[in-house]
This record gives C-alpha cells, structure tokens and sequence, in this order.
C-alpha cells in the first residue's frame, strides 16, 4: 500500500511538473533543429570545399574538422561562449549555442558525407561529365542526391546525438530542458520526478526523429531493385 | 567534314605509356569500330577524346579547332561529343526518363516540359519508352544500355563514343543493343565504336581501326581489316577471335 502510494505521488508530481518544462522544450527543439540543419550545411559545404580541390580551401576544411574531433563539446561551447567575445566577436548567447552545436555536428556530418560520397560508384561521376556536366552540377544532381540516401542511417544517428548534445548548451546558460530540469529539481526537492520528466521528453523528440528517418530511409529507397 | 580528330595523341599512367601517338580523324557520318586486344589502350584512347583521361601531348580537334585545356572548353566538348559505356552508368537517382533528359535540362537549361517531350522521343526510337517512369535497378542490362544510348541522343551529338557498349551483358541482350546502334548508324550519326563484337564491326563500320600497343598498326575498310590483314599481329588477334 506505501508501495503504491509512493508511486502514485511519483507520478503525480511529475506529471505536475511537466507543463514547467514547455520553454526548455522548445528551446532544446530549437537548438537541435537548429545545429541539424546548420551542421548538415557546413557538412555539404566542407565536401565542396574539399571537390574544389584548391588547397587552401582543402587545408582548411581538414583543419576544421580535426580540431571538432579532437576537442570535447563542452571545450568548444566554452570558446564559442567566452572566447569569442574577447575576441571582440559579440553574439548572444543563443546564437552562440547554436553556432558550437552546428560546427560540432558539421564536422561529424562532412565525415559521414565524405565516406557516402566515395561509396559512390566512379561511372556516376563520369557519365555525368561526359554528358557535359559541371563538378557542381554532377554534385548537385548526380553525386550528392545518392550519397545523401546511403548516408541516411549514420545521418539519423548523428541527429539523436544532436538532440541530446544540446543539453551541454545549459553550460552556457540557454534555459533548455537539461537547465530546466536543474532548477525545478533545486526548486522543488522533487529530483527523481523531476529528471524523470527530462528523460521522458528526451526520449519522445530522439523516438519522434528515428521514426521520421525510418520512413524517409523508405521513401529513399524507391529506386532499387 | 572532320567532326573530331586527334594528332600525335599521347597518354601515360604512370610510367605505362598507353598511347604513342595516335593521328586519328572521323568524318560527318563515319561509323568507325576500334578492335584490338584488351590492354591496347582503346578505352584510354575513347576516354582521351572527350577528356575523361587527360591527354599527355598531342591535340584534339573538334570541328576543325583545336580544343583547349580548360574547363570551359571541355564541357562545350562534351556537350556535343556522347557517351556509352561498358557499365551503362545510368544514374540511379533518377528515372529513365529523367537521365534522358537530364543532360537538356542540367547542361542546356531546357525548360522541364520540352525537355521531356524530347527525352521521350528518343526513348521511342530505342524502344524504351514503356519503361519512362522506372528505375535504372529495375530493368535489364539490354535495357539499361538502350536508355543510356538515349540519355546521349537527346543531347543531339556531332559523334557518339561506345566503349564495349555489349560487354557486360548476357548473350542474349546482345542483339537488342546492337540494332539500336544500326539504326543510329543507318540515320547518319556519326560513331566511334571499340568493340569485340567483329561480325557487327564488319556490317555497320565504314572504316576499322586496328589498335596494338598504344599505335595504330593496321586501318581500313571492314573488307580490306577483316577479309586482308597485312599486319601480323593483327591477324592473329583475327585467328583469336574466330576460334574463341
Ligand atoms: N586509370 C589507370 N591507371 C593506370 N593504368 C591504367 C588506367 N587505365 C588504364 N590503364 C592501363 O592502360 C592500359 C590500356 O588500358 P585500356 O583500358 O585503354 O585498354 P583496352 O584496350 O580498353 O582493354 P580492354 O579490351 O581490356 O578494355 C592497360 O595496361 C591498363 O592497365
Ligand atoms: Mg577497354
């Protein structure tokens, strides 16, 4: 009976709480929306940059991307959010956020472009310039479109750690859900429910997106065999 | 009038020299065949004519003018200069009807509408067009080949290049391939073919080129290549061929 009750009060309290978490919602919807795009950009634009194959553009984009990988999320928000402006390089603190979860995601995603790009087989490119087209046209048309389809998969893995990476965003004050979270949980001594919501939420926006993915990965496939 | 022509064409990969200067020209019109055994440097030679391997020395001409090596040149090239390969190298993202017409709408802007209007007449004549809306995974390798022949008709070419274009099929999709190409060679255009298939080399070619080492060691008629071989090596790769 205890048992039950305790358990009854459990979710009482977290289901009290859960309209609190609307704003950290949005703003963690925001900035993984956000970051998704703007690293899916930066990760097309480091592969044409790479196509272009004029050097220091090509030195630049592997410069970039090693510095992301081999630097900790957290270090990288950090220097977006009180370097830069010593830097004299002023934004607010949103736009910071999601300039540092972009190129975060933006180096990952150019690495999972560049390997579904070489996936593709080498007659595509070459039909597609003996037909008269340009590199751009070919990787507009021809290249990007197929490598896009085969990167799906690691593309949608990638989105799930973009959602769930926006919650360091709380380290440079953006009151998203993580943020949230904290101060309902100090406010209202009610920890567990509290982080139980934050879970839950988490869990509905990744199973929401791999859904999607699931059916455009589908929808993808219409031209094979 | 030459359409397309090479002078003292030379090509290395590596230190493998492929091509020793090759003095090539075909007419308006001209179906020629290219035979010769594998590694003689025929596909390297095709490849070389519309600049998908880059040539070491030597010049390509195209309409009597000499084709420079910049981008720009060489896309104006290609625009008018088609492209069969040995592995269809359809693109896979788009329907049959949309590879025909990619190179009018892509490379010529041609609005979507007369672009496909045109795409499907040429899959009329290679007898495709039933299969328009499908996918180039989902049709035979006989089929795949007559939309990529299409896909270079559209464009309306000055020559059209076949590299092996029957190679990779089964036997029996041989033929199908092959009356596409005679009826496009009964119509005019202008073809250079590289081939194993001797007995359609010696029907639809007005001249054949027999390419040995990287040279150009016997040219002819089909009668004088096939019926008269002066060149030894050249009839013994006819032997070869006969009894394989
Ligand atoms: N990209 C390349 N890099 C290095 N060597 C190459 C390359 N392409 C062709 N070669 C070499 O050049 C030579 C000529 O090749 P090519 O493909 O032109 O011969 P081919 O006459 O078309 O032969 P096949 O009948 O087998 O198609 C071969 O020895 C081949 O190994
Ligand atoms: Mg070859």
């Amino acid at each position: 009976m205890e048992l039950l009750h305790s358990i009854a009060e459990f979710f009482e309290i977290a289901f009290k709480n859960l309209p609190n978490f609307l704003p950290g919602i949005i703003a963690t919807l925001l900035l993984s929306i956000l970051s998704i795009v703007g690293g899916t950009l930066i990760g097309i634009l480091v592969n044409l940059m790479k196509m272009a194959k004029v050097r220091p553009l090509v030195l630049l984009a592997d410069i970039y991307v090693v510095i992301v990988r081999g630097t900790p999320l957290l270090l990288q928000l950090f220097f977006m959010f009180y370097c830069l402006p010593r830097m004299g390089i002023n934004l607010d603190r949103f736009t910071s956020a999601v300039l540092g979860l972009s190129f975060h995601n933006g180096a990952y995603i150019s690495e999972i472009f560049r390997g579904a790009i070489l996936s593709i087989p080498k007659g595509q490119s070459e039909a597609a310039k003996a037909i008269g087209m340009t590199k751009l046209q070919s990787f507009r048309h021809v290249i990007f479109p197929q490598a896009f389809k085969n990167a799906v998969p690691a593309l949608g893995n990638q989105f799930l750690l973009a959602i769930k990476d926006s919650s360091l965003a709380s380290v440079i004050t953006i009151t998203e859900t993580m943020m949230l979270a904290r101060q309902l949980a100090t406010a209202t001594f009610s920890i567990f429910p509290i982080y139980f919501d934050a879970a839950c939420i988490y869990m509905v926006l990744t199973y929401t997106l791999s859904f999607l993915l699931k059916k455009l990965e589908k929808r993808l496939r219409v031209n094979e065999r | 009038m030459k359409v397309l022509e090479t002078k003292n064409l030379h090509k290395k990969f590596h230190k493998l020299e492929v091509l020793k200067g090759i003095d090539f020209s075909i007419e308006q019109g001209q179906v020629i065949s290219i035979i010769g055994s594998s590694g003689s440097g025929k596909s390297t030679f095709l490849r070389c004519l519309n600049f998908l391997e880059k040539k070491d020395k030597g010049d390509i001409i195209y309409q009597s003018k000499k084709v420079e090596n910049k981008a720009s040149s060489i896309t104006e090239l290609r625009k008018h200069v088609g492209m069969v390969f040995q592995s269809f190298n359809l693109f896979q993202n788009m329907t049959v009807l949309d590879n025909v017409a990619s190179g009018l709408r892509i490379v010529n802007k041609m609005e979507k509408t007369k672009a496909e209007e045109t795409a499907k007449e040429v899959l009329e004549k290679v007898g495709m067009l039933d299969k328009a809306n499908e996918y180039p995974a989902r049709i035979s390798g006989g089929q795949q080949q007559r939309v990529a022949i299409a896909r270079a008709l559209a464009m309306s070419p000055d020559v059209v290049l076949f590299d092996e274009p029957t190679s990779a099929l089964d036997p029996e999709l041989v033929a199908e391939v092959l009356s596409v190409m005679q009826d496009m060679a009964k119509e005019g255009m202008t073809m250079v073919i590289v081939t194993h298939e001797m007995g359609f080399a010696k029907e639809v070619s007005d001249r054949v080129i027999f390419l040995h080492e990287g040279k150009i060691a016997e040219e002819g008629t089909p009668e004088e290549v096939f019926e008269h071989p002066q060149n030894e090596r050249l009839q013994s790769f006819l032997n070869s061929m006969t009894f394989s």
